[in-house]
C-alpha cells in the first residue's frame, strides 16, 4: 500500500518539481523579461478577478442551495438534493459558448431583453460561467456543514429574540463558513486551472500566458516559469482550502445532538422555493445542453468526431480506473499510519491545485529530460535517433491526468474508508475470517461506492480536460474537449456544437451515480 | 378574560394538538397550567409528547389543534403564531445548544441589548460561578460548566417563562442531584414560572411543586407530586410516578373482591372493570402460606419482594431488610390500604 501511495504522490509530484526545476535553473529568454514588462501584471490581475467573481458568485449559490435543501422540505427537494450537482458534468467552456452565443450582439437574448442582457464576457462573464457550473463544490460542502448543525443551537438562537434571519447570519452561517470557504478555494483552483473558458470569453488569466508561451512563443523555460507562478498561486489558495476544512472539523458541535427537521414548506412558498432552486442548475446545465443542441441541429457533424469520441472515452476510462486504484492505496497507506505512506499520501493529495497547463509542462519537461538522458546512448547502439515515444503518445496525457485527478481520488477513498472502522476490523478477525475474506465481506461493500464515485467523478474532469489535453496531445489525436474548443475558438461554434453536447451527455450519466453517492453520504452519517 | 391574580396561570395550555403527518400525532390533546414562580415537571416515558409541548409553548413548533395562552396574549393556535424570538422565552435544551464558535460570555449575551450587555452577562456567570471561565470556548468546559452556561444564557434575558429539556440527563450519576439543587435554587429565586422535562420519576417527584404526567401525547394526570404518587388516575399514571401493582378486577354490588380481601368500590359502576393499584410499599409480609417468595432484590434498608399468589398473578411488596423471608419460602401479604386505589380500568 506504501508502494502504491508512493507511486501516486511521485506520479502527483514529479511535473511540478521538474517544473520548479527548469524554471530555477534555466535561463530565460527575452520573452519571459518582455512579458513581465508588457503582460503578466495583466494576466494576474485578470486571474483574480475571475477567481473572484466565481468565487463570491459559486459561494452565493452554493451557500443558498446548501441551507435551504439542508433545512427545508419542499416539493422535489429530495430529486433536487443531487440534480443540484449535475451542473459538474458541464465543462465552463460549454456554458461559456452556449451563453456568450444566447447574449452576444445578435443573440436571443439580446432581443427579447431590448438589449438589456449584458454580453457575457471578460472577467465578469467567465466568472459568472464558473459560478453556474462550479457551485455544486460549495454546494455539497455547504449543505453537509448545515445538515450536520445542531438544530437545538438554531432554536436556542430563536427563543434568545434573533429573527430567522438573525439567527442564520449569527449562528449558522458562522459556523458553515470554514466549509463554504473551503469550496470556493475549490472554485478559485478550478477556475484558475481553466483555459477554454477564460480564451473564449477574453479574459487574459496566467494560464492563458502559460499557453501562450508554450504555444506562441514556444518556449518550454517561459511556460515552466509560468507555470510556477501559477502553480505557487494555486497552492496558497490549495493550503487556504485545507486550512479551512480543519478548522469546518474542530468547531463542529461535539456529542450527540438533535439532528435539524427540515422546515415544511407547502404550498405557494413550497413551489416557489423549488423554483428558486432549479434555476442555478437551469442555467447551468439546462441551457448550455439546450444551446448547444440547437446549435448542433443546423450543422453536419464535423469529421473526425467518432474518432475524437473513441479518445475521450479511452482516456477518461483509463485515467479514471488507474486514479481510483492510486486513491485507494493511498487511503490504505493513510489509515495503516506509516510515515512515508502518510507523507506520500499527503503529497499527492497536492495535486488538486495543479493546474492542467502545469501538469502537462511538467509532464513535458520530465519526459523530453528522459528521452536527452536515453538518446546519445541509444544513438551509439543503433545509430538512430530514438523515436519520440514518450510525449507523442497517450501515455504523457495518462500521467498529466493523474498528476492532476489522483487527488480527487483519494479524499473520496478516504472518506469511504474511514466507514470500516477498527472495530468492525476487530470483529471480523475475532470471527475467524482471513484477510482475503475481511477485505471482500467487510471492507469491499463499505468502500465500493465510494470508490466508484471517485472513479466517475475523475472519469467526467478527464472527459472535461483541455489544457494538458492540448499541450500533450499527440499529433492528429483528437478529443471531443479538443475539437469543440479548436472549433469555437475558428468561430465556427456551429460545429463545436455537438463535441460540447457530446461531453455533456458522456459526463451526464456517471455524474448522476456520482451525485446520488455524494448526497446520500450525509443522511447516513 | 379574568384579570390577573396571583393564583392565575402565566400560561394556559389548552387542547394543544400538534401532527407532524406520521402515523401517530406527536401531541393530542394536553392541558396544562404555569405559574409564575412554581416549578413544573413534565413527566413521561420518551416518545410520549413530552419535547413537543415543550418546543410549542417556546413557539418552535406550530399548533394544529387548541391554543397556548400567555396571560392576555394568543400565542399559539391553528393559523396563529407567535414567533419564539417574540415570546421572550428562557429555554434550556437536552444538548445544551451551545453555540460553539462563541465563548461561555458571547453566548450568554447573545439574547442581551444594550451596550451594557457584557457586563450583564458577566455578571450571571459570575451568578454561576463561572465568572473565570467567561472566555473559554464550550468545547473547554466541562458538561457540568456547559449546563450552568446555557442556564445563565436562558436566564439572562430575565425570562417569565424558563423551559428546561430534560436539563440533568446528559450529565453522570455523582454530578447530577448537586447540578439539580443549584438548577432549582437559581430557578426558584428568578420566579420566572419553570417547567421541566423529565423521564426520572424520582427527579420529578423530589422537585417539582406541579406534576404532569404525560402519555401518547396526552396529560393524563397533574397536581401536587405527593398527591399524583397517592392517587393515580389510571394504571399507566400510576407506573409513570414509581413502582406498583395492578390487579384486574371487576366490581360487584359496591365491592371489588380479590385475593387481598373485599374492598369498598362505592361510585363506580356495577360490572364495570377496574384496575386495584397498589404500591409495593402499601405490602407488607407476615407468616401465613397464600404467597410464594420468587425473587428478592435489595433496595438499600428495604428488601422488594416478588411472590406468586395461587392464581400465578406476581406481587410486589416491601420488607425491612432485617425481617426480610427466604427465598422459596411461603408467607402472607398485608395490605395498608393508604397506598391502595382502585380505578376504572382504561
Amino acid at each position: 500500500m506504501t508502494l502504491i501511495a508512493s507511486l501516486a504522490a511521485g506520479l502527483c509530484a514529479a511535473p511540478i518539481l521538474a517544473v520548479a526545476w527548469l524554471a530555477l535553473t534555466q535561463t530565460s529568454g527575452d520573452y519571459l523579461v518582455h512579458l513581465a514588462q508588457t503582460r503578466l501584471p495583466l494576466y494576474a490581475w485578470t486571474s483574480l478577478k475571475v477567481g473572484v467573481f466565481a468565487a463570491l458568485g459559486a459561494g452565493l449559490i452554493g451557500t443558498g442551495l446548501g441551507w435551504i435543501i439542508a433545512r427545508m422540505e419542499f416539493p422535489g427537494r429530495s430529486v433536487l438534493s443531487w440534480a443540484l450537482v449535475l451542473p459538474l458534468a458541464v465543462p465552463a467552456y460549454v456554458a461559456a459558448y452556449a451563453w456568450l452565443d444566447l447574449s452576444h450582439v445578435a443573440g436571443p437574448l439580446k432581443a427579447w431583453s431590448f438589449g438589456l442582457f449584458p454580453t457575457v464576457r471578460g472577467s465578469w462573464g467567465a466568472g459568472a460561467m464558473f459560478a453556474l457550473v462550479l457551485y455544486p463544490y460549495v454546494y455539497l460542502l455547504a449543505r453537509n456543514a448545515f445538515s450536520g448543525q445542531s438544530a437545538d443551537m438554531f432554536d436556542a438562537a430563536r427563543t434568545l429574540g434573533a429573527g430567522p434571519w438573525t439567527a442564520f447570519r449569527r449562528t449558522a452561517l458562522p459556523l458553515a463558513r470554514p466549509s463554504i470557504a473551503a469550496g470556493m478555494a475549490l472554485v478559485v483552483m478550478e477556475a484558475l486551472a481553466d483555459y477554454g473558458t477564460v480564451s473564449h470569453l477574453g479574459a487574459p488569466t496566467l494560464s492563458i500566458g502559460l499557453m501562450r508561451a508554450w504555444s506562441g512563443a514556444g518556449s518550454l523555460v517561459d511556460a515552466a516559469r509560468l507555470a510556477l507562478v501559477l502553480v505557487t498561486v494555486s497552492m496558497i489558495v490549495f493550503g487556504l482550502e485545507r486550512a479551512q476544512r480543519a478548522r469546518a472539523r474542530s468547531i463542529q458541535a461535539s456529542g450527540k445532538h438533535r439532528p435539524p427537521v427540515r422546515t415544511r414548506m407547502t404550498g405557494l412558498r413550497g413551489w416557489a422555493l423549488t423554483g428558486l432552486a432549479l434555476l442555478p442548475p437551469v442555467l447551468g446545465l439546462v441551457i448550455p445542453m439546450a444551446r448547444m443542441g440547437w446549435r448542433a441541429l443546423y450543422e453536419l457533424p464535423a469529421p473526425g468526431l467518432v474518432d475524437g469520441t473513441w479518445h475521450s472515452l479511452v482516456l477518461a476510462t483509463s485515467a479514471a480506473l488507474i486514479a481510483a486504484a492510486l486513491g485507494l492505496g493511498a487511503a490504505y497507506a493513510l489509515r495503516a499510519g506509516n510515515p512515508f505512506g502518510v507523507l506520500a499520501s499527503r503529497a499527492a493529495g497536492l495535486g488538486y491545485a495543479v493546474p492542467g497547463a502545469v501538469a502537462a509542462v511538467g509532464v513535458m519537461v520530465l519526459l523530453s529530460g528522459i528521452q536527452n538522458l536515453i538518446d546519445p546512448a541509444w544513438r551509439q547502439l543503433t545509430g538512430e535517433v530514438f523515436p519520440i515515444l514518450l510525449t507523442s503518445t497517450a501515455f504523457a496525457l495518462i500521467l498529466a491526468y493523474l498528476s492532476r485527478f489522483a487527488a480527487a481520488a483519494i479524499s473520496p477513498a478516504e472518506t469511504a474508508l474511514a466507514r470500516v472502522t477498527p472495530s468492525l476490523d476487530g470483529a471480523a478477525r475475532t470471527l475467524g475470517a482471513s484477510p482475503s475474506k475481511r477485505f471482500w465481506r467487510v471492507h469491499w461493500p463499505l468502500i465500493a461506492p465510494g470508490a466508484l464515485s471517485a472513479m466517475l467523478l475523475v472519469f467526467v474532469e478527464v472527459l472535461k480536460e483541455l489544457p494538458a489535453t492540448m499541450i500533450l496531445r499527440p499529433f492528429n489525436f483528437d478529443t471531443l474537449a479538443v475539437i469543440a474548443h479548436n472549433f469555437a475558438s475558428d468561430e465556427r461554434l456551429g460545429e463545436a456544437a455537438l463535441p460540447a453536447l457530446l461531453i455533456i451527455v458522456t459526463a451526464l450519466l456517471p455524474m448522476i451515480v456520482a451525485a446520488r453517492y455524494l448526497s446520500s453520504r450525509d443522511l447516513e452519517g | 378574560m379574568a384579570q390577573m391574580r396571583p393564583d392565575t396561570a402565566l400560561i394556559t395550555v389548552r387542547g394543544a394538538a400538534r401532527d407532524y403527518g406520521r402515523d401517530v400525532p406527536a401531541l393530542i390533546h394536553a392541558d396544562l397550567d404555569l405559574h409564575a414562580g412554581q416549578i413544573c415537571a413534565l413527566l413521561g416515558p420518551s416518545g410520549s409528547g413530552k419535547s413537543t409541548l415543550l418546543r410549542a409553548i417556546a413557539g418552535l413548533e406550530r399548533l394544529d389543534g387548541g391554543q397556548i395562552q400567555c396571560g392576555e396574549s394568543l400565542w399559539s393556535a391553528p393559523g396563529i403564531h407567535v414567533p419564539p424570538e417574540a415570546r421572550q422565552v428562557g429555554l434550556v435544551f437536552q444538548d445544551y445548544a451551545l453555540f460553539p464558535h462563541m465563548t461561555a460570555l458571547d453566548n450568554v449575551a447573545f439574547g442581551l441589548t444594550g451596550p451594557d450587555k457584557n457586563q450583564r452577562a458577566l455578571d450571571e456567570l459570575t451568578r454561576a460561578e463561572l465568572g473565570d471561565k467567561a472566555r473559554a470556548y464550550p468545547h473547554e468546559l466541562s458538561g457540568g460548566e456547559q449546563q450552568r452556561v446555557a442556564l445563565a444564557r436562558a436566564l439572562a434575558p430575565k425570562p417569565d417563562i424558563v423551559l428546561l429539556d430534560e436539563p440533568f440527563s446528559g450529565l453522570d450519576r455523582r454530578l447530577r442531584a448537586d447540578v439539580r439543587r443549584r438548577t432549582l435554587s437559581v430557578l426558584r429565586a428568578s420566579g420566572a414560572a419553570v417547567l421541566f422535562v423529565t423521564h426520572d420519576a424520582e427527579e420529578a417527584l423530589e422537585t417539582a411543586d406541579t406534576l404532569a404526567l404525560m402519555q401518547a401525547g396526552q396529560i393524563i394526570q397533574s397536581g401536587p407530586p405527593q398527591h399524583v404518587w397517592f392517587n393515580p388516575v389510571s394504571a399507566d399514571a400510576a407506573r409513570l410516578v414509581g413502582d406498583i401493582n395492578v390487579l384486574p378486577a371487576r366490581v360487584d354490588a359496591q365491592t371489588v373482591d380479590m385475593v387481598l380481601g373485599r374492598f369498598n368500590a362505592a361510585g363506580l359502576d356495577d360490572q364495570s372493570a377496574v384496575d386495584v393499584l397498589i404500591r409495593p410499599e402499601g405490602l407488607g409480609v407476615r407468616e401465613g402460606d397464600r404467597f410464594l417468595v420468587i425473587d428478592r432484590a435489595y433496595a438499600g434498608a428495604s428488601v422488594r419482594l416478588t411472590v406468586e399468589d395461587e392464581t400465578g398473578h406476581l406481587w410486589h411488596a416491601m420488607a425491612a431488610h432485617t425481617d426480610a423471608p427466604e427465598l422459596r419460602s411461603r408467607v402472607d401479604l398485608e395490605l395498608d390500604t393508604r397506598f391502595m386505589r382502585i380505578v376504572p380500568r382504561r
